[in-house]
């Protein structure tokens, strides 16, 4: 069993990945920004964190800059997914050391989970 | 007694006195016919010099023409004066710019140690002329006609300079010299002088308007907020306004060469070969943006090229432009920002509603679950919200293209006001956030507003001040009569609520409805305060404005509404105290 930090703000995201997992496999913890994910990160542990950008508090870039500063904070593969698209800002994330940038709008379900899938399955895979 | 003389000694005695006056007056005449003789002569060499005087006048007149090159009018003036002075040498010694020219035609040979002397006292009556000393290898020399003979050992007899004055400054020396002594009398000197005299006038006078254009001009040129650098053919700066200086970090006051924008513009922007190109090609360039420290520029490059009358043209130098680009820039990189934010917030619902219905479909949703539910509200939210933003940046469009209209009629704001508040109490309850209005009895039955868009700017307040005061706190709606002479109406309490606008903070100008939306929320950060109004600004706002997001936009429909009715807006704010927003009708 796979935990999976989402943080996001959009009430949707959650709800209908959390429907769409398989429910023997993953088990999905969601915080509506990244303050609150940092703390779920510390206290929960995930396995993967599927991160948004645009969110109020502390957002997608800030939470990614945390991470880089703060050793202490446990390494975990981090997913982007996220409604902005401009190249820009994709690869001024990709280079903040994330697994993947999704579009959001541009993906169904379905192939999020299959990216799910395949980051995890890599991350074990190394592990063994 | 009688004496008896002879009649011929009687006659002597009295002719001899009339013979006497005869040859006095003979003489006289004479010598005076002589003196008139001789004053004829002298009348008629006066005429000669004068049609002399006045026909090389004309001539310099006609050849020195608009000329304001003293070098070029001294030529002149050397060369003419053959006609009426006899001279061996004659020269001149003029201060450009670059150096001192030395100019001396020979018409007579003469040897090089009559050459050196006539110079150096040239160079000395400059000297004594204009204060100042001359090195000898800044000299320019150059000497044309008779060969020099250093045989001949005739040095200088006669030698006489007039100074060349140019508005009031000695700018050089014309010199007549002679091998003959004691040739040069007042008159030679004086035509000179009235010659040089006349030049000096003419070019001075020319000077002037000269200096008065360029000075409209430069005056021009300086208070450009452009840079400009001109440069002649030679790459010498002509022009380089303070702005330019400013741009490339150059001290203003400062003399500027090319190598200086060479330097300084290094891999940037290839100045020299543009200039090139322009000077030989006749080109213009004007380049792409180009960033020097942390601005813009589009750099042009024009030739200037004087087209004379007679169809020639004549190259002047070029003239280098830098546009400052910067506001462009940074608007079209706000705009980009405000399109991507406006982007974002519309796929986000649209993608979410998307992706309940993939759930639904795939059969992951038991219809009949309180899930289902649940996702059947997150839709309505979703296309509500999408509903309203669409709404608003019409509203906006409407509002920038100046085609936003509000139907004034005669309404009641305690309705609208009431109205409002009962809409909102639901929400308000809620969230167990306390919300009341309080209607000044100054309040008339009547005013001039239209009621739709009012209830528009209340929604945005009170929405606003909703999402940003957490449980417990309570907004309060106040509405009354401002008066700019009074003030607040008597009685009036400003204290129920820990922030309120002060007298200072509503301006207007006559008696108005003033409606004030108070909160205890969050407050606003001061640094942010200033952007809430402004359309673009805001778009950087919202993803960190607190626990809600949103555009912004509704403020700046808010103010435009506003100002649709002749109204003012604004607000006051203290971070964790809370925030009032306010707008104004005038009555």
């Amino acid at each position: 069993m796979k935990k999976i930090l989402v943080i996001d703000d959009d009430q949707f995201f959650p709800k209908t990945l959390e429907a769409t997992l398989p429910k023997d496999r993953y088990e999905l913890i969601s915080a509506e920004n990244g303050e609150i994910g940092l703390e779920k990160l510390k206290s929960e542990k995930p396995d993967l964190i599927i991160l948004d950008l645009m969110m109020p508090k502390l957002d997608g870039t800030a939470f990614l800059k945390r991470l880089q500063e703060d050793k202490d904070l446990p390494k975990v593969p981090i997913l982007v997914s996220s409604n902005l698209s401009s190249v820009k800002k994709i690869s001024d994330v990709m280079s903040m050391g994330v697994v993947g940038y999704v579009i959001k709008s541009d993906e169904s379900l379905q192939s999020i989970v299959q990216d799910i899938d395949r980051v995890l399955g890599e991350e074990s895979a190394e592990k063994e | 007694m009688d004496i008896a003389l002879p009649s011929g000694v009687v006659m002597s005695l009295i002719l001899a006195p009339i013979l006497l006056v005869l040859v006095v007056f003979i003489l006289y005449f004479y010598f005076s016919l002589r003196k008139r003789g001789k004053e004829i002569i002298k009348e008629r060499a006066e005429a000669t010099r004068r049609i002399y005087e006045l026909a090389i006048l004309k001539e310099l007149g006609e050849r020195v023409g608009y000329s304001l090159d003293v070098e070029e009018i001294l030529q002149i003036i050397t060369g003419s004066l053959k006609q009426f002075i006899d001279y061996t040498a004659v020269g001149y010694v003029v201060i450009t710019p670059e150096k001192v020219k030395v100019n001396t035609h020979i018409e007579q040979s003469v040897s090089h140690v009559f050459l050196k002397e006539m110079k150096e006292k040239m160079i000395a009556s400059l000297s004594a002329l204009t204060d100042q000393t001359f090195d000898e290898s800044k000299l320019d020399e150059a000497v044309s006609g008779a060969i020099v003979i250093d045989e001949i050992e005739q040095g200088i007899g006669s030698l006489f300079n007039i100074p060349l004055v140019i508005s009031g400054k000695v700018v050089g020396v014309l010199t007549v010299a002679h091998i003959k002594k004691g040739l040069y009398k007042e008159d030679d000197m004086t035509i000179l002088y009235k010659i040089t005299g006349q030049a000096s006038e003419a070019v001075t006078r020319l000077h002037e308007v000269v200096k008065i254009e360029k000075g409209k001009l430069n005056a021009m040129v300086e208070s450009m907020q452009d840079g400009v650098l001109m440069i002649d053919t030679e790459y010498r700066v002509v022009v380089a306004n303070p702005a330019i200086k400013k741009i490339i970090k150059f001290e203003v006051d400062k003399d500027i060469n090319i190598f200086d924008f060479i330097d300084i513009l290094g891999g940037k922007f290839d100045i020299h070969g543009r200039l090139e190109e322009s000077l030989v090609n006749k080109k213009t360039f004007v380049s792409e943006r180009i960033e020097i420290d942390d601005s813009f520029f589009e750099i042009g490059v024009y030739p200037v090229i004087h087209s004379m009358p007679d169809g020639k043209s004549q190259m002047h130098g070029a003239v280098v432009v830098f546009n400052d680009v910067t506001k462009d820039v940074e608007l079209e990189r706000v705009r980009e920002e405000f399109t991507g934010m406006i982007v974002h917030e519309l796929r986000s619902p649209l993608d979410g509603i998307k992706k309940i219905i993939e759930s639904v479909v795939a059969g992951k949703v038991d219809k009949n679950s309180g899930q289902f539910d649940e996702y059947v509200k997150l839709i309505y939210q979703g296309s509500s919200s999408m509903l309203e933003l669409v709404n608003d940046i019409l509203d906006l469009s409407k509002l920038q293209a100046g085609k936003f209209e509000v139907n004034k009629e005669p309404s009641n704001i305690r309705e609208v006001i009431e109205n409002r508040v009962s809409f909102y109490k639901i929400s308000a309850d809620v969230k167990k956030v306390g919300l009341e209005s309080y209607l000044d009895s100054s309040l008339p039955e009547s005013a001039n507003f239209d009621p739709q868009t009012v209830k528009q700017i209340l929604n945005n307040f009170l929405s606003n001040s909703l999402k940003f005061t957490s449980i417990n706190g309570s907004i309060l709606v106040s509405v009354f009569v401002y008066d700019p002479k009074s003030h607040f109406p008597e009685g009036f309490d400003r204290s129920r609520m820990p922030v309120f606008p002060e007298e200072k903070d509503i301006k207007v100008k006559v008696p108005s409805l003033c409606i004030v939306v108070s909160d205890t929320g969050i407050g606003i950060p001061a640094g942010s305060i200033k952007d809430l109004f402004h359309t673009f600004k805001q778009a950087k706002l919202s993803p960190t404005d607190g626990e809600n997001k949103g555009t912004g936009l509704g403020l700046v429909i808010a103010k435009g509404i506003t100002e649709a009715h002749g109204g003012t807006i604004g607000l006051v704010s203290k971070e964790g105290s809370g925030t009032s927003f306010f707008f104004t009708i005038p009555l």
